[in-house]
């Protein structure tokens, strides 16, 4: 048991947990994540959370993964930076919607752009970000920033579906749905006051939530693309259901195993 | 309006990298001085949206003020940056020919440079792929600058200003200036904000609204306009494979576009030059971008837009003539440092010591040196690529508490910079001093971290904080209580 190799996975979603899982055999698993509990967005309560952080793994919470130089990552909380040596390392560390500059959005830098993940974590903490909010996308973070800011208090909200993959229709007489259209560009000084649409358009709004498309977080210094025994465990779906992330969890396993087998074949 | 007293022997206008050099300069003599920016905070225009390139001169014309004042600058930097705690390279240049007829040119520009008495040299393709293997295998030769170097020009501007207010220098922010009076030909006072500013001379150094602050003293008239540039911000991933500063070969008409790589290892791409208008006008579009990228990708073929995490604009003084750095014809206490292009940085140690000059001439204090001045600014340790973190963390504890998770920026860090003798007013603020949300995920991830820290130090409740200017508060609405 103990000369089965070490094994570090960033983060403790649902994701991370599922790829410790699978490796919990042929493999000494830590689990590093910055948040103190287990669970990502999934929640802690989750049964899959619970379920999967029972296999067996070192859970090492409330610390952030910040290099690896392809044997040891060095991450740092609150007892100080931990070096852990390790035969790979798995990055599950979740995903973001695109940023501004990855939408092509032109046009000024006004305050009030700002990231749907962003938008909900102030509005779940009593922070409106705009009361006529524009909402960029049409998946499970635009259908979250519409509910979490029309129940903060936002007057109207309308969401801009670049793609037409619009979830749901919300059943809210405040929401405003463009379908087939993204935002082209931005002005305001300093707080946005008006979007264009690809379609010729412009509309008045006091904030761009951007919800669309989804991209890994990459964080850890020498993994931020995958490469040199790194892996990326990374659903990239929005949003990323339980069933979806524990496939991606099985499948950074696999290829870890994989990886752990070429090095110890003579 | 609020007096102060005593009476200033200097006020500076402008708080971009030109004043706040000046300001510096200044602090470590006699002179009571006051440095007044209309912008919420320092270092909000050309100073921080630049290619960050420290230039030894040679793209600069022979015989002009502005090569002169690059040349005196250049060797200083090594020492100077230990002293503002700011990040400098010497890396160098390659000017890079991809045509037969750039190749043509290089001998022509090897001499002007060589006048300019700059360090250059003519290299062949493949020595420029040996000195920098990231360039485009069309590359026929290039024309090599070593002593070019790249700064942090934002830690630049505010090293300057932070190291002046130490020495008592008074920084007023957000304090545009209204008007200018005048006693005959000489200045008497300055009204900036809610102050009312008597003071013996003025410094001019409010770049592209130079010409604005020089008609409210009634002195010379001229014109500077704002020439914007486009930029492109990589991803370090890319920009730290970089070993020098890529450019094509310039033209009569243009320097053309660069590949910078940063002081924190990301990679700018840019700038593009029009001149336009309205001076608060900061607006990129899609055209200009891809023009710059494509230019960018002919250097070097592995940038990729995968990399881009940023776009943005700014905007340069430009002015006719430039470097107009002497004391006005019609105001005899005033002192303009106006007109300062486009390479303010390159040249802003010795641009604030001639400005000293000027003003030691019109027979203000600033000969002798101020008893006890400090020289130097304890230096701030960042967690992003430090070679020894446990070090930190027996520093301050709070080093365990990464927030921004891209540009790896900790607790400690945000702290420290709130502690300052120019602390953040702003998110924009506290990303100009630690870069937290200026990484990849341009605060998808952090950026509620990062307010909430920012609250709290700042003692201002999350939602009245300000992103940039004070009126463009993060929260708005119904929760606004």
């Amino acid at each position: 048991m103990s000369d089965r190799p070490p094994v570090a996975i960033v983060g403790a979603g649902i994701t991370g947990l599922a790829c410790a899982h699978a490796l919990r055999d042929v493999a000494r698993v830590t689990v590093v994540d910055r948040v103190p509990v287990p669970g990502g967005v999934h929640g802690w309560e989750a049964a899959e959370t619970r379920e999967l952080a029972a296999c067996g793994a070192q859970l090492r919470l409330g610390e952030t993964a910040i290099r690896w130089d392809g044997l040891t990552l060095l991450a740092i909380g609150q007892d100080g930076p931990q070096q852990m040596g390790a035969a790979a390392l798995v990055i599950a560390t979740g995903a973001r919607p695109l940023g501004r500059a990855e939408l092509g959005i032109a046009g000024g830098r006004p305050a009030g752009i700002v990231a749907a993940t962003v938008a909900c974590h102030l509005a779940e903490n009593g922070l409106l970000v705009g009361r006529r909010p524009l909402i960029v996308g049409g998946g499970d973070w635009a259908m979250r920033a519409v509910s979490e800011l029309r129940a903060a208090g936002a007057e109207r909200a309308t969401l801009v579906c670049p793609d037409g993959l619009l979830r749901e229709r919300p059943n809210d007489g405040a929401v405003h749905v463009r379908e087939h259209d993204r935002v082209v560009s931005v002005a305001g000084t300093p707080r946005v006051r008006t979007a264009t649409l690809a379609s010729g358009e412009t509309l008045g709004c006091d904030a761009v939530v951007l919800a669309h498309g989804v991209a890994a977080l990459r964080n850890v210094d020498g993994a931020v693309w995958a490469g040199d025994r790194a892996v990326y465990a990374q659903p990239l779906a929005d949003p990323a259901t339980v069933a979806q992330a524990r496939a991606a969890g099985a499948e950074a396993a696999a290829a870890v195993r994989s990886l752990i087998d070429r090095e110890e074949r003579p | 309006m609020r007096y102060t007293a005593p009476v200033r022997d200097v006020v500076v206008i402008g708080g971009g990298v030109v004043g706040c050099a000046v300001a510096w300069r200044l602090s470590g003599t006699a002179a009571r001085v006051t440095l007044i920016e209309a912008a919420h905070d320092l270092c909000e225009g050309a100073s921080k949206g630049n290619t960050g390139i420290a230039t030894s001169g040679g793209d600069c014309h022979p015989g002009t003020l502005e090569l002169e004042l690059v040349r005196r600058s250049s060797p200083g930097w090594e020492a100077l940056c230990a002293r503002l705690d700011t990040p400098f390279h010497r890396i160098g240049t390659l000017a890079v020919a991809l045509t037969e007829e750039d190749e043509r040119r290089l001998p022509e520009l090897l001499r002007d440079a060589q006048d300019t008495g700059a360090a250059a040299e003519i290299v062949t393709g493949d020595q420029a792929r040996g000195l920098e293997p990231l360039i485009s295998e069309e590359a026929r030769a290039a024309l090599h600058f070593p002593d070019d170097g790249i700064i942090d020009s934002i830690r630049l501007t505010i090293g300057y200003a932070e190291l002046a207010a130490r020495n008592g220098v008074e920084v007023l922010r957000g304090a545009p200036v209204h008007s200018i009076e005048r006693d005959g030909d000489r200045i008497v006072a300055v009204t900036a904000g809610d102050r009312w500013i008597a003071t013996r001379s003025v410094v001019n150094a409010a770049g592209v609204e130079a010409d604005t602050i020089s008609r409210l003293a009634g002195g010379e008239q001229f014109r500077t306009w704002p020439r914007q540039g486009q930029y492109w911000l990589l991803d370090r991933e890319l920009g730290g494979r970089f070993r020098k500063v890529v450019g094509g070969v310039p033209t009569p008409v243009t320097r053309g576009i660069y590949c910078v790589p940063t002081t924190n290892r990301s990679l700018l791409l840019g700038p593009t030059a029009v001149d336009r208008e309205d001076r608060t006008d900061r607006a990129v579009d899609a055209e200009t971008l891809d023009h710059v990228f494509d230019a960018a990708q002919r250097l070097v073929p592995s940038i990729a837009r995968e990399y881009a995490i940023k776009t943005f604009a700014s905007n340069r003084p430009a002015s006719d003539p430039t470097y107009r750095i002497a004391v006005d014809a019609e105001v005899s206490n005033l002192v303009h440092a106006a007109g300062i292009r486009s390479t303010g940085v390159s040249s802003s140690p010795a641009v604030a010591e001639m400005v000293r000059g000027l003003l030691e001439g019109l027979g203000l204090p600033v000969g002798d040196q101020r008893p006890h001045a400090i020289t130097e600014l304890e230096p701030l340790p960042r967690l992003l690529g430090h070679p020894r973190p446990e070090q930190l963390f027996a520093r301050d504890p709070r080093y365990g508490q990464v927030i921004c998770a891209c540009e790896q920026v900790t607790a400690a860090e945000i702290a420290a910079v709130h502690g300052m003798a120019v602390p953040p007013t702003s998110l924009e603020g506290v990303r100009k001093r630690t870069r937290a949300t200026g990484g990849r995920c341009q605060g998808a991830f952090c950026l509620s971290g990062v307010s909430f820290l920012h609250s709290l130090h700042a003692g201002r409740r999350p939602p009245q904080i300000a992103v940039s200017e004070p009126e463009a508060t993060l929260g708005i609405g119904a929760h606004d209580v």
